[in-house]
């Protein structure tokens, strides 16, 4: 018995620069009690599914189709009526719990308002009592203190189960999550999931969860369904799609995942970028970016075959006419869009035993409003050699970014010594007189490229800022060849060269910053959370980027991230931070088969493994 | 937290100081003779003797300093001297004429701010239709008209052509009810709201809006709430503090606007007092009107200086967030 049925559910939304399709036809069914997990890379629809399904598309927005649940035919409610059913029958989780709770009003009340909006006559007393209820069973200490607090003394994870105990406040049967996970550190994103599957078990409530991040999906997933381009391409219970993926884009977004490429010289990607949802497709969609599509494959738009009773795809390698593919033989080959590199890495002249960077107890505090005094970085010390990739994996607010603030001078008050080769970065005479060696030399790239990149200026000038400030001669001759081959470097094409950063997407922007940071050839590259932002598949074309110009170049990369998978693929020696402090540092190996310190214990064991069920 | 009012009220006491000192010395520097406000047209027939007199009398022949220091001392102590023009004390002649500036100003201020909210949520609730499209262009339109054109107009049309409403002063001649009275405010009450509403209608407008697309509202509509309700709840509701602020700030451009409206329409408030006394060189009446507004503009600033660090819960997150 299905609690929810969608038939040929279509979404467009209209913009000034044409209609986006961004759900296309979807079929899709979800029985009583059952988690069913959407994937795609982000674009791909899996939001607006979501969204349509609950009523709550933006105005410019049309779905047309039928969404049937609880005996009624949803698209065509009335604001009214979606009133009544939405916080009460449907819920939905959020992506950034920083952001969805309302500042101004306390945790407590906005858990009653979402009570009293369904039950205007319930009694102050039982108002007071559910919402105790509810933040204990959503795991939050000391309700009745916590709930009179504002949504700033919560940390992220504690405001995600606030969030949680307000959609199941009225016990819905129908609990939407969009991406709920995405937005938090590692081990709090294990105990967040760990929750959430509590609660659907405890309530048997009916989910729908959407992410781009398989590990979680995997965790916790029923069903597994994969969206591509506004479509459902593929879809099967979690073993099904895990063990024996059908579709290309499925295979595609799982290799992409660095456990699937340990020791290897490149992760796999899947070349290219989810289409542009304003186009008319004809033939499949995934076509240009398949391997193995056939002629038909751009003709006519592959039916979905069914492999099991529960498992369908939507490619013609599933027809019976179509040659066979042994995906597992995928990950042979290397389709990466760069030239071949040269193995011996270019030697800058100096010592390789001697350290690049040598940060010898360094200690940075913050001084607050109220002369309260935080210490962001205790006592760190380390090295980094050249050509080396050293990766600083830790919880935000544990001082990471902190650190590279400090070797990059951005703070200069700390305490400590900091040697950058043979220049001492703590002495304000030696910044000064190496400044041009120093900023030529040190790069950085940060998470945010929407935000790092300066909105109003052409790619172009962004890539040979550096030249233009420093009034050098670029060594392609003009700026504009020497834009034009930096943007070559890291896999894009001279069409870019006259955009501006809003026009592309996240991975390309991130290209351009790197770009910009390796045009001065520089010895060290510190990038903060360069791929947080990036969907899956992204991450692993940047990720080979950086491999790839780190042979080509040489220099030396301090790369902080929280994903560890991605760290223990690409780095040679780790450092983990808690709280400020070094708490463990050796080789990527020694401390991923081997760790030592509780902490770092608990880091490896909240990544969720593919494949298997939570215990 | 004492520190923090402690300091606010330093601050406060410390720009009053400078102000006075500015006023007095430029005012005193500025051409102009100030036996002419005591004295009136005889000052040009006075002899030498009885002009060096005079002086004496008003204390003008000190050193700049020590007229300052006496006024220093004087104010201290609430004497603020007296007016030269009026012959009475300074302090007199200024709460003799406040209330009518208080009103004009007052009953201007919460007309500004309870339309502007009521044209602000409006504006916001019809984003970029038609309703709202109108509202926002003559709102520029008129708020670019310099008031005292405003007025004359006003006066043109209403007072000399429709002789529906008397051209200046706070009452008749001789009569002085209620009614006389309210009639003669609708002019001057109509430059002051229409100079000052749109504009801070569109600061509303904006600022609700700006609620309006954060992701709270989203949790809100899942919840179930209508969008009326979102609105009143949870928007307005969180703009509230930025409400009170723009309402702190904008009292010195609101008495700014009072003065100017008095004096073109004739209006016994202290902005017309005001504007004589500099004209005049009335030094103790002019001090202590500068002293006056001076207080009501660093105080609206500081109300809302303290509005913004420590009513609204989001800069105490902000503080919060950096604590951790």
């Amino acid at each position: 018995m299905s609690l929810i049925e969608i038939k040929n559910l279509n979404v467009n939304y209209k913009t000034t620069r044409g209609e986006v399709h961004a759900v296309r036809g979807v079929n899709l069914s979800v029985a009583k009690g059952e988690v069913l997990a959407i994937v795609g890379e982000s674009g791909c629809g899996k939001s607006a599914l979501l969204k349509s399904v609950m009523g709550l598309m933006p105005a410019n927005a049309v779905a047309t189709g039928q969404v049937s649940a609880f005996d009624r035919e949803l698209v065509s409610l009335r604001e009214k009526e979606w009133q009544g059913i939405r916080g009460k029958q449907i819920s939905m989780l959020f992506q950034d719990p920083m952001t969805t709770l309302n500042p101004t009003m306390t945790i407590g009340s906005q858990i009653a308002e979402a009570l009293l909006i369904h039950h205007p006559k319930m009694e102050k007393e039982k108002v007071r009592k559910r919402v105790y209820e509810l933040l204990s069973l959503v795991g939050i200490k000391k309700p009745e203190v916590r709930a009179k607090q504002y949504p700033y003394q919560f940390s992220g994870g504690m405001r995600q189960r606030s969030v949680l105990a307000i959609a199941i406040a009225n016990e819905p049967e129908l609990l939407l999550a969009d991406e709920p996970t995405t937005a938090l550190d590692v081990t709090v994103q294990a105990q967040i999931l760990g929750l959430l599957q509590e609660i659907q078990k405890k309530l048997n409530m009916t989910t729908i969860l959407v992410s781009h991040d398989l590990r979680v999906v995997s965790s916790i997933a029923d069903r597994v369904a994969v969206m591509y381009a506004g479509k459902i391409v593929e879809i099967g219970t979690r073993d099904e799609i895990f063990t024996d993926p059908r579709h290309p884009y499925t295979w595609g977004l799982l290799r992409s995942l660095p456990e699937y490429s340990q020791g290897k010289e490149m992760l796999f990607t899947i070349p290219g970028m989810p289409p542009d949802l304003r186009q008319d497709f004809v033939g499949d969609a995934f076509a240009p970016r398949n391997r193995y599509a056939l002629q038909i494959d751009y003709e006519e738009e592959p039916p979905l075959f069914a492999v099991s009773d529960t498992h369908k795809a939507a490619t013609w390698l599933l027809d019976e006419r179509a040659p066979r593919v042994d995906f597992s033989t995928m990950d042979m080959v290397h389709e990466v869009s760069m030239e071949e590199h040269e193995h011996a890495p270019r030697n800058h002249g100096e010592d390789p035993k001697k350290p690049l960077v040598s940060v010898n107890h360094l200690t940075k505090d913050f001084v607050l409003p109220g002369k309260k005094k935080m210490t962001a970085v205790k006592d760190v010390s380390f090295s980094i050699m050249p050509g080396e990739i050293f990766g600083l994996v830790g919880e935000s607010g544990s001082g990471k970014s902190t650190v590279a603030r400090c070797i990059m001078n951005a703070y200069t008050d700390f305490e400590g010594e900091i040697f950058y080769a043979d220049i001492p970065l703590h002495e304000r005479v030696a910044r000064r007189r190496e400044r041009r060696r120093l900023s030529t030399e040190r790069q950085m790239i940060f998470q945010d490229s929407a935000s790092s990149l300066n909105g109003r200026m052409k790619i172009s000038d962004i890539v040979t800022e550096p030249f233009r400030i420093r009034h050098e001669k670029p060594k392609r001759g003009s700026l504009k060849k020497e834009a034009a081959y930096q943007l070559s470097y890291v896999g894009m094409d001279e069409g870019y060269l006259n955009k501006h950063p809003g026009e592309l997407s996240g991975g390309q922007r991130q290209r351009v910053a790197i770009a910009r940071a390796v045009a001065t050839d520089p010895k060290l590259l510190i990038a903060d959370e360069p791929i947080a932002a990036l969907d899956v598949s992204i991450q692993a074309q940047i990720i080979n980027l950086f491999k790839h110009l780190q042979v080509e170049h040489g220099f030396s990369i301090l790369f902080i991230a929280h994903d560890l998978a991605m760290v223990r693929f690409l780095c040679d020696r780790v450092g983990v931070m808690v709280d400020g402090e070094m708490v463990e540092m050796g080789e990527t190996e020694e401390i991923f088969s081997n760790p030592q310190h509780a902490y770092t214990k608990e880091l490896l064991a909240a990544i969720p493994k593919i494949g298997k069920e939570r215990p | 937290m004492i520190r923090y009012y402690g300091g606010k009220i330093l601050i406060f006491i410390v720009s009053i100081f400078v102000l006075s000192f500015l006023v007095f010395t430029v005012s005193r520097m500025a051409p102009g003779d100030p036996l002419v406000s005591y004295y009136g047209d005889r000052v040009e027939k006075m002899t030498l003797e009885e002009r060096e007199h005079a002086e004496n009398r008003l204390g003008l022949r000190d050193p700049m300093l020590t007229q300052y220091q006496r006024f220093l001392e004087k104010s201290m102590q609430g004497d603020f001297g007296i007016s030269y023009k009026y012959k009475r004390s300074a302090t007199e002649v200024v709460l003799d004429r406040l209330p009518y500036t208080l009103v004009l100003g007052g009953v201007g201020f919460v007309l500004i701010f309870s339309l502007a909210l009521l044209l602000g949520i409006v504006c916001a609730v019809h984003e970029d239709r038609l309703l709202d499209q109108i509202i926002c262009k003559v709102g520029t339109v008129t708020s670019c008209i310099p008031e005292f054109w405003v007025s004359l107009m006003l006066i043109l049309i209403f007072a000399v052509e429709l002789k529906l409403l008397p051209s200046s002063g706070a009452h008749s001649l001789r009569v002085d009810t209620l009614s006389d009275r309210l009639l003669h405010l609708i002019l001057p009450m109509t430059v002051v709201v229409l100079g000052h509403l749109w504009y801070y209608a569109y600061m509303i407008r904006n600022k609700i809006l700006e609620e309006i697309r954060r992701d709270y509202v989203l949790l809100a509509k899942a919840k179930g709430l209508s969008k009326r309700k979102i609105l009143y709840r949870h928007c307005v509701r969180n703009m509230i503090p930025s409400y009170l602020s723009l309402m702190a700030i904008s009292v010195p451009h609101i008495l700014g606007g009072t003065y100017i409206v008095e004096t073109v329409f004739s209006f016994p408030g202290i902005g017309t007092l005001a504007y004589e006394s500099a004209r005049f060189h009335d030094y103790n009446l002019l001090m202590l009107l500068s002293l006056l507004s001076g207080m009501v503009v660093i105080l609206g600033n500081m109300v809302a200086q303290i509005i913004n660090e420590r009513i609204d819960p989001r800069i105490r997150a902000k503080e919060a967030m950096h604590e951790r």
